[in-house]
């Protein structure tokens, strides 16, 4: 292994310009001549516009224009569109109601834009935007998951009866409820999986600007994906040809799914600068990030499991109400259903699952993918499950996981929910788990803790997902309307140094350092001499974006792919400059070779030759080798559409300590231990998986986005409230890997961006239950805030 | 929201239940009101700063007075809108006894916000309305019958 | 309205016409152009913007420009002296404390006012120190395991 190259502990490249204050994000992107937009939101959950008046605004200092719905369906825009349809259980297509990019006669959610104030500064269009004069007429709201689909509750939207979405089933339901028939024990559970906020620290932004001489446009915004963003908003929303499109995402400072999204303000934006002649900058404040960023989770399930006399699953059954807020987000339904009901295997032999959900509509904020996006509400409702079984029958939550693993042989092992795992050694997964975080030592520290008057609880969980979503093909068969492919473009230049255009895009996974460490790898060239280029669909071929863990899995398997063909048509080019048969080159540590010589020339010299091509074939006079005669140029590119998802997975054991007196829990021990495949540079992946687990504990303890249930206000909708994991709420994170390479790519690697996420909450509240358990305590709803737990030891409390 | 207070003002109940009805005594009595004109004897509109937690806004909307039953009880609302702050309505239902001359005036307070008043102030919302509301019938009182607030405390 | 405030600002002296509202964050980013300093909230919760004002870390969307007046400002654009990185800076990039970057300013300058008034802090006093610092990527882990480096390293 050299020390850039695949496996090795490279710091990253990157970390030069945000540590010396010279990123570029872009709220830092500024163009001459730029205004700022502000827009006017509703502060009613549900409302009739009845009448804006914009004139008094119009007529404010620096306003430039004030544009509403009105003129949004006057100009022909189209609404937001959505990329994964859901068929219901009876054959019909999902819902899909309009969302227009400014809302028009009808507000659903607090926060929904109703006007766009446009000035020459900030403050002026802020200002200005207090002059706008909206009339509505409130509706009642419905906020409740629970309550949406009762009869007489508000209507959301009119096609939608009981505001269902859609009615989605998945499984063997007869099988499932067979398997129920014969069980010895049935174990029951209801959960709730809360709203959360996303929250990346940097606001969403864009800023756009049109040339009228020629028609282009461009639009810098915070994504995850540019080319995303450019095909929908260019197709469905602003009618702007592709070719004349050009999006940019620069720095991106944190996403977490929330920036996959093609949002309203982005087009907006756009749309502005058309009809204005000047470029139009928008930047989010956190109060309209917490308003209009897409949430993630709220879920409501019921879960039953079916055991035999052993322990053994026999059967799931699940029924999940999947809140979508007021409107579709662009992957909204594919959350609730393939990313979901698809991994309620677990790491398990449960041979019948039958899943329900019903996705509905309520007057909040859309819901859409975030860290985990499914996986994370699977993961929950079956470790939790899986230790109120253990409770019920008397077996060690360790036991009953270990009884009911798929076993190392198995693999590919095809599970009852659609997917064929590769591969894993989930036994040894949990071995490492149990001996990093001392399990055996915990009676010990429980004891030491009940001494201090503290409760101590150790808590399992044994996660997997499901990353680097594929096949595009199966995926459109599900309902997909998008591919699902990565695109990479190895171009050397004529002195030998290196660029890489890939259609993922960092939002802080460090992709500059580990894609350059794969490119000086394969193609043995220095890894300093390597650059990548993402982020821009004027510069980078095609992409998909990074999103589910996919950008190394699928984009790396494209840099691979790509560095193939380098080597492919660079074999052609040594050939000739070594007067050898192509068949007799051989490739390695950057040089060409001929076999079972000393002969060699360096891929540097092949790219020189390839650029100036002084010594190249010429003309020999045989039509068929003329025909075939090399090109010029080293620059290939590759697309890679993974055959099969890749399943890391891992063993995850937290420890907490609860003061019986206050109800506060804290975090003692967290071990987290990942199978990611192959690892390209295990300081990235530590860090990732820290981060993940952290923003797990932050599900399991302190994140919920609330409503007021009857006005529909948003009532953590700030970082007073909203209670984000700081430094001082969470410990040190032990983290350590087994490697079970993939087989499904070149790399042999897995997705490593949300396994902290989805493995922890459940380890954190598992352990709760655990410290509990004196009281009797046997469920817990998420966050397990100090209020929830002392009072669930109040009730449970038997009476002195 | 549960929002309660008793005043005992030393004022005949006819007296007190004329200031209920007089727009200037409820202009100088509502906490943080810039302006309030009579349209009608049941309808006023007014302007008024207020401030819940870290956001402050003016709020210009409609006061009305319903459920008239003089000289017992009536409701006093108000509904205002205050710009990206958003919007904030209220009211309250006051009655008044006759107790030996002097009148026992008793009220129960509501109130409601939505938009970034909400967003950001919503853990404040009740502390505020509850001293606005107290803020108001203690300068009415005082308005009414001064001197009579002191030692006085809302319930 | 405006009126002229001027301050020196990473050693250099510079004067700027601002509207009474306007926030340091502001002055610094929109006029001064020092994109470093960012902004993360509108609450002053989450600490994407410290900067040092007199030597001492602080919000700069706590303060008005106009409170700048005659002070001493430090941004992240100022502690790299020329190339060499400032301990703090090096110690962040050696030990994986980013992730994004868009937090770690922020994060580099309030962990360098701890680094001065405490020479070796514990793992708990880095947290305390950083309650008012919030960070969506690293999980803090790694961002405590840079403070400590960096604080020995200024230390040394």
């Amino acid at each position: 292994m050299s020390e850039t190259g695949i496996g090795a502990t490279v710091l990253r490249r990157e970390d030069r310009r945000f540590i010396s204050g010279r990123g570029n994000y872009v709220d830092d992107v500024n163009r001459p001549g730029q205004v700022y937009a502000h827009f006017v939101r509703s502060p009613h959950a549900h409302a009739d516009v009845k009448s804006i008046d914009t004139t008094a605004a119009a007529a404010a200092d620096g306003v430039v224009a004030v544009l509403t719905g009105a003129d949004v369906a006057a100009d022909g825009l189209g609404g937001l569109p959505v990329g994964w349809g859901i068929t219901s259980q009876d054959g019909s297509p999902m819902i899909e109601p309009p969302w227009p990019i400014i809302a028009q006669d009808r507000v659903r959610y607090v926060g929904e834009a109703v006007a766009v104030v446009i000035a020459a500064t900030r403050n002026q269009a802020k200002d200005a935007a207090e002059l706008v004069a909206v009339d509505y007429n409130p509706l009642p709201a419905i906020i409740s998951t629970q309550d949406s689909i009762k009869d007489g509750v508000p209507q959301v939207w009119d096609d939608a009866k009981h505001n269902i979405c859609f009615d989605w089933g998945f499984g063997d339901a007869d099988a499932t409820n067979d398997a129920f028939a014969k069980a010895s024990h049935v174990t029951t559970v209801d959960l709730v999986n809360q709203r959360l906020i996303p929250n990346a620290i940097e606001p969403r932004s864009s800023v756009a600007d049109f040339d009228s001489s020629t028609g282009e446009m461009t639009l810098w915004c915070t994504s995850q994906g540019p080319h995303a963003v450019r095909l929908l908003l260019g197709a469905f929303v602003l009618q702007q040809p592709e070719h004349k499109f050009r999006v940019v995402s620069p720095d991106v400072g944190g996403g977490f799914g929330s920036k996959i999204y093609p949002y309203a303000e982005y087009a907006t934006c756009c749309w502005a600068a058309r009809r204005l002649g000047v470029p139009v900058k928008w930047t989010a404040e956190r109060s309209e990030s917490f308003l209009t960023d897409a949430h993630g989770r709220d879920h409501i399930t019921k879960a039953e499991l079916a055991l035999d006399g052993d322990g053994r699953f026999l059967g799931l059954r699940v029924s999940t109400i999947a809140n979508m807020g007021a409107y579709l987000s662009a992957f909204a339904p594919l959350i609730p259903t393939y990313l979901y009901a698809t991994l309620f295997a677990g790491q398990y032999t449960t041979p019948a699952i039958f899943a329900e959900v019903k996705a509905v509509f309520t007057n909040t904020t859309p819901v859409d993918a975030y860290r985990g996006a499914g996986r994370p509400e699977a993961t929950f409702m079956l470790e939790r499950l899986i230790d109120a079984a253990a409770k019920e029958v008397g077996v060690d939550p360790v036991d009953i996981r270990r009884r009911n693993f798929i076993a190392p042989e198995a693999f590919p092992y095809q599970t009852p929910v659609a997917l064929l795992y590769d591969s894993g050694n989930y036994g040894a997964a949990l071995d490492k788990a149990l001996e990093l975080s001392d399990y055996a030592g915990f009676e010990a520290r429980r004891k030491a803790s009940e001494a201090a008057g503290k409760l101590r609880g150790i808590g399992i969980s044994t996660p997997i997902e499901a990353t680097g979503a594929a096949p595009s093909a199966i995926a459109g068969q599900l309902g997909a309307r998008a591919g699902l492919y990565e695109s990479a473009e190895i171009r050397f230049n004529a002195t030998g140094n290196v660029t890489v255009f890939s259609g993922s895009h960092s939002h802080g996974q460090g992709h500059a350092t580990s894609f350059a460490q794969v490119v000086s790898d394969k193609l043995g060239v220095p890894y300093e001499n390597i650059e990548i280029v993402e982020g821009d669909t004027g510069r980078v071929q095609m992409g998909m974006g990074t999103f589910g863990s996919r950008s190394l899995s699928v984009g790396g398997s494209a840099i691979v792919k790509a560095s193939e063909k380098i080597i492919e048509k660079g074999k052609k080019i040594a050939a000739h400059l070594l007067e050898a048969s192509v068949d007799d080159i051989e490739f390695s540590g950057g040089n060409f070779a001929v076999k079972g010589t000393d002969k060699s020339v360096n891929i540097a010299e092949v790219a020189f030759t390839a650029y100036v091509p002084h010594n190249y074939p010429h003309f020999t006079g045989d039509p068929e080798a003329d025909k075939n005669a090399l090109e010029p140029g080293l620059d290939e590119q590759a697309f890679f559409d993974p055959l099969n998802f890749n399943f890391p997975y891992g063993a995850y054991v937290c420890e907490v300590e609860v003061d019986p007196d206050t109800g506060v829990t804290e975090v003692a021990r967290f071990t987290a231990i990942d199978d990611v495949g192959n690892v390209i540079n295990p300081m990235i992946v530590h860090g990732q998986i820290q981060g993940g687990v952290v923003q797990g504990i932050g599900q399991a303890l302190l994140e919920n986005g609330v409503y007021d249930q009857g006005s529909g206000q948003l009532l953590s909708g700030s970082y007073m409230d909203y209670t984000m994991p700081r430094a001082d709420n969470v410990p040190n994170i032990d983290s350590d890997l087994t490697i079970t390479p993939c087989p499904m790519n070149p790399l042999g690697v897995k997705g490593c961006g949300e396994m902290g996420t989805i493995g922890s909450p459940p380890a954190v509240i598992n352990a709760i239950i655990d410290a509990l358990s004196g009281y009797g305590v046997r469920h817990l709803d998420m966050p397990a805030t100090p209020q929830r737990v002392w009072s669930a030891i109040r009730e449970a409390r038997p009476a002195a | 929201m549960e929002i309660k207070g008793e005043y005992r003002i030393p004022a005949p109940r006819e007296t007190v239940w004329q200031a209920l009805n007089d727009a200037d005594v409820l202009r100088e009595c509502i906490p943080g009101c810039e302006s309030l004109e009579k349209v009608s004897d049941t309808e006023l509109t007014a302007t008024v700063k207020a401030k819940v937690g870290p956001v402050s806004a003016k709020f210009s909307g409609a006061v009305t007075l319903e459920d008239l039953n003089p000289p017992e009880s009536y409701r006093i609302a108000g509904e205002g809108k205050g710009g990206v702050a958003g919007f904030a309505k209220g009211g309250a239902v006051v009655h008044l006894a006759d107790d030996g001359g002097e009148t026992i005036l008793t009220y129960e307070a509501d109130a409601k916000v939505g938009g970034k008043i909400a967003q950001i102030g919503s853990r404040l919302i009740q502390g505020t309305a509850r001293k606005l509301a107290d803020q108001f019938f203690r300068n009415f009182a005082e308005k009414v019958a001064p001197g009579s607030t002191q030692g006085e405390n809302a319930a | 309205m405006t009126s002229t405030v001027s301050l020196t600002v990473n050693g250099k002296a510079v004067s700027a016409e601002v509207e009474p509202r306007t926030l340091l964050v502001q002055l610094l980013r929109e006029i001064l152009g020092l994109t470093g300093t960012h902004v993360g909230c509108d609450t002053s919760q989450c600490g994407a913007c410290v900067v040092h004002v007199n030597g001492t870390s602080l919000k700069s969307c706590t303060m008005l420009a106009v409170q700048a007046e005659g002070a001493d400002v430090t941004t992240i654009e100022g502690l790299a002296d020329g190339d060499t990185l400032h301990p703090m800076q090096q110690a962040f990039h050696e030990n994986h404390g980013l992730q994004c970057g868009f937090c770690t300013p922020g994060m580099i300058m309030s962990a360098i006012d701890l680094a001065k008034r405490n020479p070796d802090p514990s793992e708990k006093e880095i947290r305390e120190w950083l309650e008012g610092n919030l960070c969506r990527c690293t999980g803090y882990h790694n961002i405590v395991k840079s403070i400590k480096a960096g604080a020995q390293a200024m230390n040394a």
